[in-house]
């Protein structure tokens, strides 16, 4: 199988007033093609930090990132943001809808923002194959969590990116949402070929995928 | 706001109310600046008028001149009646013309129009006479021939002490300079004056006719005389008098008062304009705060804090915060009156000092609480949309400000109050409440703008650019800011465009060079028979020189319509100058050029033998004279009743010949009467004192020195004008980014979404731009048009100079407001364009 990403010793370091915070330590990692790939490990221990470092959204301290044979960790901030509006698709626990866009609208933008020529149909589409078209025009402040991380997955996906990142996908949903929510999630990167990177903390959900990493102490074990 | 249960819960409030303060006071730093700001301008106005009206009252009898002023105007009155007075009371004679006053052995002299206030040794009856050298005074009313000048006759003619000065065909010995005289309300505020000896008119031999000669007496009343049985007494004296009139302390400096409360009231508006402007940015910068602490608010109802409660934690942060800047504030303007006191006594020789008020101070809070209160009770009123609950969903929405039925009568109760509070008692109540009624109807029509706004975006949907998308999609969502976006920036850029306009047709009035049809000299006191030798002097020195001369009576309008006009037309009324001395009028055959007629007909010459009378429109509209109406007039106390035949659009501006009055010539040609003349000259060769040696009566204005003078006045208003726009504009600055925090958090949070789906800076600064383009340009329309409206009525109305529509000047302001925004919205918007990923990821 082709590598999509290769992280080489990678660091990370915050900076909080005169300390400094080693968060990610050395990582070296290779993520595949249609891989799918789950990170565990304790809070704190960086399984964010390397999902924001993957999807170009912090810049590592030192190290390389090369994402389908591209150096990204020496380009600039947008012109990361043009490799990950294309390739990658980014879910949160916090599910990160924007408030006062419909649940159609949240989907669309993401389309809209990749020149789709009918954005709300295309949504309109995706949203129901998620089963939310009840809730086309409702505001994310009216969805339940289940269906608020379900616009977020349909967003995440609309672009059928190559690459999946997803934190705590279902920590913030109960047993019978969570089960939904990664079913949805690993078929859908089944039946369309993408890799995923999903952080969790639940033992079921991490054994769905193919290969599992753990992370302690900023350092995969 | 809510009730509270018991004594216990208001101290536990409290506590946390002070708590609270102490840690987040730097949160709401916008809030405290424009609140200090605004009622810093109010404290200042307040301090400084009460400080001035506080010196005009203790002085009032100074000012006056005595307990009471027999005023006999042009006449020199019947001293009988005067000497009757003279009897149980001590009395002061002055009298005061206008003459010229030329420097002598030097070899340029020169010449300057000086207002001359002869003296008796009683004379000041109250306060002082302040002067240099000592004795100066005393010695002046000894010695013939004496003379103190003031301090801008000795700069601007460069004379010295001991120096020979010449007043009509006589020299006099300057002995001294004069600082100031307490009696300023019934002489010369501004320009060029002297003091001299009684015996000075019997030195001159002064006639009625040429010199304006003005005769008034000063009564001071014995210690132990009560003050009423005196005034009747002294009533019942003049009572069959017509010529006379009596004035009391408390009518002493009504004209310097009048400019007073104008000038204040003008200026309490622009400040109340910039406390309500402010009270928008207060109402935006707590609504951020209160979506800032969105989370501890949910907390707190989670943990048992009634929403009441929570509500009253911030109006008592509110509270002690405005009590808190209240103090600063009013102390504060205390550092304002010896500014004050520095131009008042250069100027009206007025000493200010500070005054403190515990009225004042209660009115600033007062002031203060109102506005406070009328705009955070919609925001603090959105607290109630804050649930317990949002704290398991982790949804926060952005709150919104609430109106109920309650809250909108409790704000429309308070604002009457406001409005109240600056309505009654001002000088004109009118202006206060169509002030207020356009403050209110701007709002209205801005708020009515960004549904329209709103209206005609939400039509256009298909646009190719993601930004433009966006930021219509920002400008139209449920729960948009848009209208109160709109709605600051309108009134703060209708504020700073007005002020603006007003400002810059102020300096054109400043800067104004001589109207083109002014003459260059105004000449007075040429008697029938000098006619031809003032015209020969003239031609001799300019032969090209354009002279015109007019016949000049003095009159007085005595009654109109049988009515003494007295009795009905208060001093407030605008043309009240008119009546309230001898004016001068004049007759000619044909309409004045620059007098077109507004209404009725030019002088009927079948009917010789009756005055006819040609009347300023704008008086005829002050006083509502109609064509037909009859004037009783006391020409040289000869009463002669005329008819009113026209009205004529006068412009008194212009500089050239004006009168008030026109008389139809074939009746007016047989009253004695002397010439009034210009002159336009069109070479250097005349000589202010070359002329002065043939005809020593003859009195000059130089035009361009009046204008300096003028200058000289609008220039200390302007500043004025200035300094308060200059604040105001900080106010709405502030009051503006203000309306851009209170989308922050949203911004901040949607542009971190923006960005984690891919979209480029340039595309989110982009769709910021576009956002503030579409509102700006809808806004600057109608600002400009409210700003024209507003600019011309101040100008026209409140400081009665001439306002002009300058396009040029409206772009140049329109195009400088906007950039300025435009770099203020960019610069407060700079950490929500491009936010850190991670600490919103953490919930940090």
């Amino acid at each position: 199988m082709s590598v999509l990403l290769k992280l080489k010793k990678i660091n990370l370091k915050y900076q909080t007033g005169k300390d400094s915070i080693s968060v990610l330590k050395n990582i070296n990692l290779n993520i595949n093609k249609k891989e799918t790939v789950s990170v565990i490990g304790e809070s704190g221990s960086g399984k964010t930090s390397l999902i924001m470092l993957i999807g170009g959204l912090e810049k590592a301290t030192s190290g390389k990132i090369i994402y389908n044979n591209q150096e990204i960790t020496g380009l600039s901030e947008d012109e990361v943001s043009e490799i990950r509006k294309k390739n990658i698709g980014i879910i949160f626990q916090s599910f990160y809808l924007i408030p006062n866009y419909t649940a159609v609208e949240n989907v669309a933008l993401t389309l809209e923002l990749n020149n789709f020529k009918n954005p709300e149909k295309e949504a309109k589409i995706l949203l129901d194959r998620f089963g939310l078209k009840h809730r086309f025009n409702n505001l994310p402040s009216q969805l339940s969590g289940g269906e608020q991380q379900r616009v977020a997955i349909a967003r995440a996906i609309s672009m059928k990116p190559e690459l999946i990142l997803a934190d705590e996908p279902t920590g913030n949903l109960d047993t019978e949402n969570s089960i939904m929510i990664a079913n949805i999630l690993f078929k859908y990167v089944k039946e369309e070929g993408s890799s995923l990177i999903m952080v969790t903390h639940d033992p079921k959900l991490a054994d769905k995928a193919k290969r599992k990493i753990k992370i302690k102490d900023g350092k995969i074990k | 706001m809510e009730k509270l249960n018991n004594p216990s819960e208001f101290c536990l409030i409290l506590k946390y109310a002070f708590k609270d303060l102490g840690r987040n006071y730097h949160k709401i730093a916008s809030i405290i600046v424009t609140l200090f700001i605004s009622l810093f301008i109010l404290s200042a106005i307040f301090t400084i008028e009460d400080s001035l009206k506080k010196e005009l009252n203790d002085n009032a009898k100074a000012l006056l001149g005595g307990d009471l002023e027999i005023d006999y105007n042009r006449n020199q009155g019947n001293l009988d009646l005067v000497n009757k007075v003279k009897g149980f009371a001590t009395v002061s004679q002055m009298i005061e013309f206008s003459t010229m006053l030329s420097t002598t052995g030097r070899e340029k002299n020169k010449s300057l129009f000086t207002r001359i206030k002869t003296v008796d040794e009683k004379y000041p009856l109250y306060g002082n006479v302040v002067y240099e050298p000592m004795g100066a005074y005393e010695r002046m009313q000894k010695e013939p021939n004496t003379i103190l000048i003031n301090e801008s006759l000795s700069k601007t003619l460069n004379i010295e002490i001991n120096e020979i000065v010449k007043v009509q065909d006589q020299k006099f010995t300057v002995i001294g300079i004069i600082k100031s005289v307490p009696d300023v309300s019934g002489f010369v505020a501004f320009g060029d004056w002297a003091l001299a000896g009684k015996q000075t008119l019997e030195i001159l031999k002064l006639n009625g006719i040429g010199s304006f000669l003005n005769y008034e007496y000063k009564v001071k009343f014995n210690k132990n005389d009560k003050l009423e049985e005196i005034e009747q007494r002294i009533e019942e004296i003049f009572k069959d008098d017509q010529k006379v009139k009596l004035r009391y302390p408390e009518n002493s400096a009504s004209g310097i008062k009048r400019i007073i409360n104008n000038f204040s009231q003008f200026l309490s508006l622009v400040s109340i304009s910039a406390m309500l402007i402010a009270g928008i940015g207060i109402a935006n910068t707590l609504l951020s705060f209160i979506n800032q602490n969105n989370m501890s608010i949910a907390v707190r109802k989670a943990v048992g804090f009634y929403s009441g409660n929570i509500k009253t934690l911030y109006y008592l942060q509110l509270f002690i915060l405005l009590f808190i800047i209240t103090v600063i504030a009013y102390g504060s303007s205390f550092l304002i009156v010896p500014i004050a006191d520095k131009y008042l006594s250069d100027g009206l020789g007025l000493n200010v000092y500070p005054v403190f008020s515990l009225l004042n101070f209660l009115k600033i809070f007062l002031v203060g609480l109102l506005v406070l209160v009328i705009f955070s009770i919609p925001t603090i009123s959105s607290i109630d949309q804050i649930k317990a609950s949002n704290l398991f969903r982790n949804v926060f929405q952005n709150l919104q400000f609430y109106y109920s039925k309650r809250s909108v009568v409790l704000s429309f109760v308070l604002l009457s109050i406001l409005i109240l509070l600056f309505t009654v008692g001002s000088e004109q109540p009118s202006y206060s409440l169509g002030y207020f009624a356009a403050f209110f109807v701007c709002l209205i029509v801005f708020f009515l703008l960004s549904k329209l706004i709103i209206f005609f975006l939400k039509k256009y949907k298909s646009s190719p650019i993601i930004s433009l998308k966006v930021s219509i999609k920002n400008i139209t969502q449920t729960k948009s800011i848009t209208p109160i976006t709109v709605m600051s920036l309108g009134l703060g850029v209708t504020l700073l465009l007005t002020l603006a306009l007003v400002g810059t047709n102020f300096q054109r009035e400043i800067a104004k060079s001589i109207p083109d049809i002014a003459p260059d000299y105004f000449f007075v006191g040429i008697q029938k028979g000098e006619r031809e030798k003032f015209e020969r002097g003239i031609l001799n020195m300019d032969p090209n020189a354009f002279i015109e001369i007019v016949p000049m009576v003095s009159s007085g309008i005595v009654k109109i319509n049988g009515v003494d006009p007295n009795t009905y037309i208060k001093p407030d009324n605008d043309s009240y100058w008119v009546i309230g001395s001898e004016r001068r009028s004049s007759w000619v055959e044909n309409i004045p050029e620059d007098n077109p007629i507004l209404e009725g007909k030019w002088w009927d010459l079948s009917n010789p033998d009756q005055l006819q009378i040609s009347l300023d429109a704008k008086i005829a509209k002050d006083f509502n004279i109609q064509l037909g109406d009859i004037f009783t007039l006391n020409v040289y106390g000869r009463e002669i009743e005329g008819e009113v035949i026209n009205f004529r659009e006068v412009d008194y501006r212009d500089l050239s010949i004006n009168f008030a009055m026109l008389f139809n010539p074939q009746f007016a040609k047989n009253i004695p009467h002397e010439y009034l003349a210009t002159a336009k000259f069109n070479s250097n060769k005349f000589d202010e004192t070359e002329m002065l040696e043939i005809m020593p009566s003859l009195s000059m204005i130089k035009i361009a020195d009046y204008l300096s003078k003028v200058t000289a006045v609008l220039n200390k208003v302007f500043i004025a004008v200035t300094l308060i726009s200059a604040v105001t504009i900080i106010i709405g600055l502030i009051v503006i980014s203000s309306a851009i925090m209170v989308q922050g958090k949203v911004k901040e949070y949607q542009n971190l979404v923006f960005k984690i789906l891919g979209f480029s800076k340039k595309q989110i600064v982009f769709s910021s731009l576009i956002e503030f383009i579409i509102i700006f340009k809808s806004v600057i329309l109608i600002a400009i048009f409210f700003a024209v409206i507003g600019s011309k009525f101040i100008m026209e109305n409140i400081f009665e100079l001439v306002w002009m529509f300058d396009f040029k000047v409206l772009i140049y302001l329109g195009f400088s407001i906007g950039f300025v925004t435009l770099i203020l919205i960019l610069l407060t918007n700079l950490k929500y364009l491009n936010p850190k990923v991670y600490p919103l990821i953490r919930n940090q």
